[in-house]
């Protein structure tokens, strides 16, 4: 190799290493922002105004082939413990099946409606958009159809908007079916710092792109800013956009007690697709630019990293191993070799907060985890890392060559425990 | 408090530092490595043999980068010594910092303070360009923040790197990891215990790590034929260097040491130590009684005691002695029922004055002499007589810590001045000498017989054989100051001796 050659691919490792140094650190400040010391933590908690409930509501549920699930969560969302609310089945025309569920669900109580969605093509922001016509509560919130919700759930958001003058606030979210594949673990992890911890810090700074489910926002304010965004994939994340741009107070609570349970998706190809989904609505929030109007720069460079950041993720996954490796083979001084080893040492401290991330998990929900789960959480990281690295991969090129379909994710009801399916059981499962 | 406090403390080490105590070969090999490091030689002069890790060296080259030509005039080690200052600050800062986050209230922290500063040990010490020295503060830092009284995570990860660079300061700080571990724990709280600890590992691990990734990068990890190696390095720290023995045994070089130690200051090292047991029952004293109480186990066992050891052991010392007063003077107010008023200001006079009483004579006598005596007088003379009648081309054997200096008058570095210790072929510890100078002793023109020589000779009687034969079959050319603090610039005569070089100048 020639001087200049060595020279400039010296200094291209060592700009690439401090890159990739820079993301790794950024990723696991945004992971433990919980847990940097005592008083944040108790202050991820909800923080709620005593007294009665006051509000009303009226919960959403999107529901598009979901027959084998849906019946048994609008069973549950009808015992919710709160004086005041609405459940709210969204169907397609076009889908029979579960239309049928939802009306023998609505016949047996008042509080539980069905809307039919005429629209075509079908997708969630459309889907919700049509319902928000029909809702008579102050509050609007928005569950799946395969979502098992705390029974006190309502009581408390109710509070924490009259606490907080909230204009919005998002509850937890936890997959949980954790070990139901290889890849479900990580999953559910994922989640478990997403809801935990990282939307805190940014509630903090006041830009949140918002959850897809239990979450919770006034109803005028919906109608007045035109719903949801129905050309977008990640409708959730562009609605916290927007609100998060007008400088509307957002409310972020965890309570392992009353997160919202959901499952994986069932196998490899799923993930990929719902990955790629948000990956590209990120890439299209991004690009829709909302977050501009933002008041302070920081805002807005904290926009651009958190809409980014999948990728940046992804890429660093990959680009991490490549770069050590160019290092060892290529004869580059002894200081750089040192150097494309930086961004590896958070990357593994990641993978170490995650082993103590899996203790916290199971301590929380009660689970009593096993040596073979820390040794999958350990062997999945690098085909985990490959297939993020494939939905951004994924997700770029469909955003490019204009693939905007929504790729839905199915649903088995992998999540619910043995003794809450029964009220499942009269309903087989649906082809699909 | 603190600000005036830390001002005495440097003023008293600044006072005389480069006179006394008299310059150590260790001092000289330090300061030659940073040489090395500043005029882009690699990592040290000679091959570098994974000794100690590199990073003391490396910050004092880095300090010594800082200072520029403000210490041009002085010689290379009094350069380093002026240097040593900066931690010096730093670690009194940082005992303070400890101290007041353990709860010792101000007078304590001060008393700490002081004591660690102002201990006629720690000027011997601290003014020396040691490597424990410079890892002081580090490990400092690691408690300090270990300590966090808002319990943040980032803390403990700093703490973690801040230990981590200690130990690849000087690895003997790795035997404090235990105390700094329950520092670690005892301030954590419980619920996110699980996630400081392991940001606190996983930095330090990440931090260490960078050693051993250096040596395999360079692929000298394992011990191979004709290369150094990291672990062989190891070995020879744990088990290769010569025992001096437990100070236990009265007979030892390790008593002798601590004997010495002691003849200078007995009284902190004595107080930190009686303070252990009683200290180990305060909770908040804990980690620092048990730092302290390890370093002294450690030092006991049969084995080599390193010189500045004792570095580490006094500011440790200071805090426990501290600490434990504080505690004292706690209990005594809290007291219920007693004529408080009477009995408190005449409990602590009689405390004070009866420790000032005995502390005073001996620290006062000791400080005078750190303060005014000159033991580097000779070395600078033969310094200054090499620079000005000696030919730069000849070959000179000498203790390292004329190696910088001579180098930047003209003389030929490595092969030209030649450290000593590396003509010890037994220890094979540098292959590049022996192929270079394959007639040993023979080769030199001149042997530089200082202090430091002869008491490397006298404590190593099975070793150095060629050094002792350059030594015999040598003349004295000139001899400078008396005693044993003389040095003697000595020619080297007979057959086949001497670099051949050329029409070589005679003084």
């Amino acid at each position: 190799m020639s001087d200049v050659g060595g020279a400039v691919l010296a200094v291209v490792l060592a700009a690439v290493s401090l890159g990739l140094f820079a993301v790794a650190v950024s990723t696991m400040w945004w992971m433990l922002h919980a847990w940097r010391d005592p008083e944040t933590l108790v202050e991820t908690g909800f923080v709620q105004e005593p007294g009665e409930p006051q509000l009303s509501f009226s919960l959403l549920v999107p529901a598009r082939h979901e027959e084998a699930v849906l019946e048994q969560t609008l069973e549950q969302l009808r015992r919710l413990d709160h004086p005041s609310y609405e459940v709210l089945a969204i169907v397609g025309h076009d889908d029979q099946g579960t239309a049928d569920v939802a009306r023998r669900v609505a016949a047996r109580d008042g509080k539980v409606r069905v809307v039919v969605d005429h629209n075509w093509p079908k997708n969630k922001p459309l889907a919700l958009n049509t319902a928000l016509a029909h809702c008579r509560g102050e509050i609007t919130g928005v569950f799946d159809a395969e979502d098992e919700v705390a029974p006190r759930l309502l009581r408390v958001v109710d509070g924490v908007f009259r606490a907080e003058q909230a204009d919005v606030v998002q509850g937890g979210v936890q997959l949980v079916n954790f070990r139901s594949s290889w890849f479900s673990l990580r999953n559910c992890l994922e989640y478990f710092f997403y809801f935990r911890s990282r939307l805190h810090l940014q509630e903090r700074h006041g830009f949140i792109p918002l959850g897809g489910n239990t979450v919770f926002i006034r109803t005028a304010l919906l109608r007045q800013v035109g719903g949801w965004d129905p050309t977008c994939l990640a409708e959730d994340c562009e609605i916290g956009v927007r609100l998060s741009t007008m400088g509307r107070r957002i409310a972020v609570c965890y309570d392992a007690h009353l997160v919202t349970r959901e499952e994986t998706p069932d196998t490899v190809g799923a993930l990929l697709k719902q990955r790629t989904r948000w990956n590209q609505g990120f890439l299209q929030v991004l690009r829709k630019g909302d977050w501009r109007q933002l008041p302070t720069r920081r805002q807005r460079w904290l926009a651009r990293y958190t809409l980014c950041q999948p990728f940046l993720q992804a890429f660093a996954g990959i680009a991490i191993p490549i770069s050590v490796a160019t290092a060892l083979f290529a004869d580059v001084p002894i200081g750089i070799a040192m150097l494309t080893f930086l961004p590896a040492l958070p990357t593994v401290a990641m993978v170490v907060f995650e082993l103590v991330g899996l203790r916290e998990f199971c301590r929380v929900y009660y689970l009593r985890p096993q040596f073979s789960d820390y040794a999958k959480l350990v062997l999945g990281t690098p085909p985990y890392q490959i297939l993020l690295a494939a939905a951004a991969l994924r997700a770029v090129w469909r955003e490019a060559r204009g693939h905007r379909g929504w790729e839905k994710t199915s649903h088995a009801g992998l999540h619910r425990t043995a003794a809450s399916s029964t009220v499942a059981a009269g309903t087989g499962p649906a082809p699909r | 408090m603190l600000l005036p406090l830390v001002a005495v403390v440097t003023a008293v080490h600044a006072t005389g530092i480069a006179r006394w105590p008299g310059f150590s070969d260790d001092e000289g090999t330090y300061v030659a490595q940073a040489w090395a490091v500043l005029h882009g030689q690699g990592l040290t002069h000679y091959t570098y043999w994974y000794d100690h890790p590199p990073l003391g060296w490396l910050q004092l080259a880095g300090l010594r980068g800082l200072a520029g030509p403000v210490l041009d005039d002085l010689s290379a080690v009094a350069a380093g010594r002026v240097l040593m200052l900066v931690p010096l600050v730093a670690s009194c800062t940082l005992l303070w910092l400890w101290a007041r986050r353990l709860g010792l209230r101000v007078p304590a922290a001060a008393l700490a303070v002081a004591l660690f500063g102002l201990s006629p040990l720690s000027v011997a010490f601290l003014r020396g360009v040691y490597l424990d020295t410079l890892a002081l503060p580090w490990m400092l830092g690691a408690f300090v923040l270990a300590a966090t009284p808002k319990r943040r995570l980032w803390s403990y990860a700093g703490s973690g790197a801040c230990f981590g660079v200690a130990v690849l300061t000087k690895e003997t700080m790795l035997l404090l990891l235990p105390a700094l571990l329950l520092q670690v724990w005892q301030t954590c709280d419980r619920r996110t215990r699980a996630f400081c600890v392991t940001a606190f590992g996983s930095v330090l691990s990440a931090v260490g790590l960078a050693y051993p990734l250096y040596a395999a990068l360079k692929g000298e990890l394992l011990p191979g034929r004709d290369h150094v190696s990291l672990l062989a390095g190891v070995v020879f720290q744990l088990s290769g260097r010569a025992a001096t023995g437990s100070p236990l045994d009265p007979s030892s070089a390790s008593a002798a040491l601590v004997d010495s130690w002691l003849a200078i200051d007995p009284w902190l090292l004595a107080v930190g130590v009686l303070s252990v047991p009683t200290a180990l029952l305060v909770r908040r004293l804990r980690p620092v009684t048990l730092a302290l109480l390890v370093l002294v186990v450690v030092g006991l066992r049969p084995g080599y005691l390193p010189q500045p050891y004792v570095v580490a052991l006094l500011c440790l010392c200071a805090l426990v002695a501290a600490g434990l007063a504080d505690t004292a003077v706690g209990a005594v107010r809290s007291a219920p029922g007693q004529p408080r008023r009477l009995v408190r200001p005449v409990v602590a006079l009689l405390v004070v004055g009866g420790l000032g009483a005995a502390l005073a004579p001996d620290w006062a006598s000791g400080l005078r002499t750190a303060t005014t005596v000159d033991a580097n007088e000779a070395g600078r003379q033969a310094t200054a007589f090499l620079a000005e009648r000696v030919d730069p081309r000849a070959r000179v054997l000498v203790d390292d810590s004329y190696y910088a200096d001579l180098v930047e008058v003209g003389f030929q570095p490595q092969f030209g001045v030649v450290w000593f210790y590396k003509l010890d072929q037994e220890a094979g510890l540098d292959p590049s000498v022996a192929e270079r100078l394959p007639g040993g002793w023979r080769e030199f023109d001149y042997i530089v017989s200082s202090p430091v020589l002869r008491s490397a000779l006298e404590q190593q009687p099975d070793s150095l054989e060629e050094v002792r034969r350059a030594l015999s079959s040598s003349t004295p050319l000139q001899i400078f100051g008396t005693g044993d603090g003389r040095v003697e610039i000595r020619r080297i005569v007979g057959e086949g001796t001497g670099s051949g070089v050329p029409n070589l100048a005679a003084p």
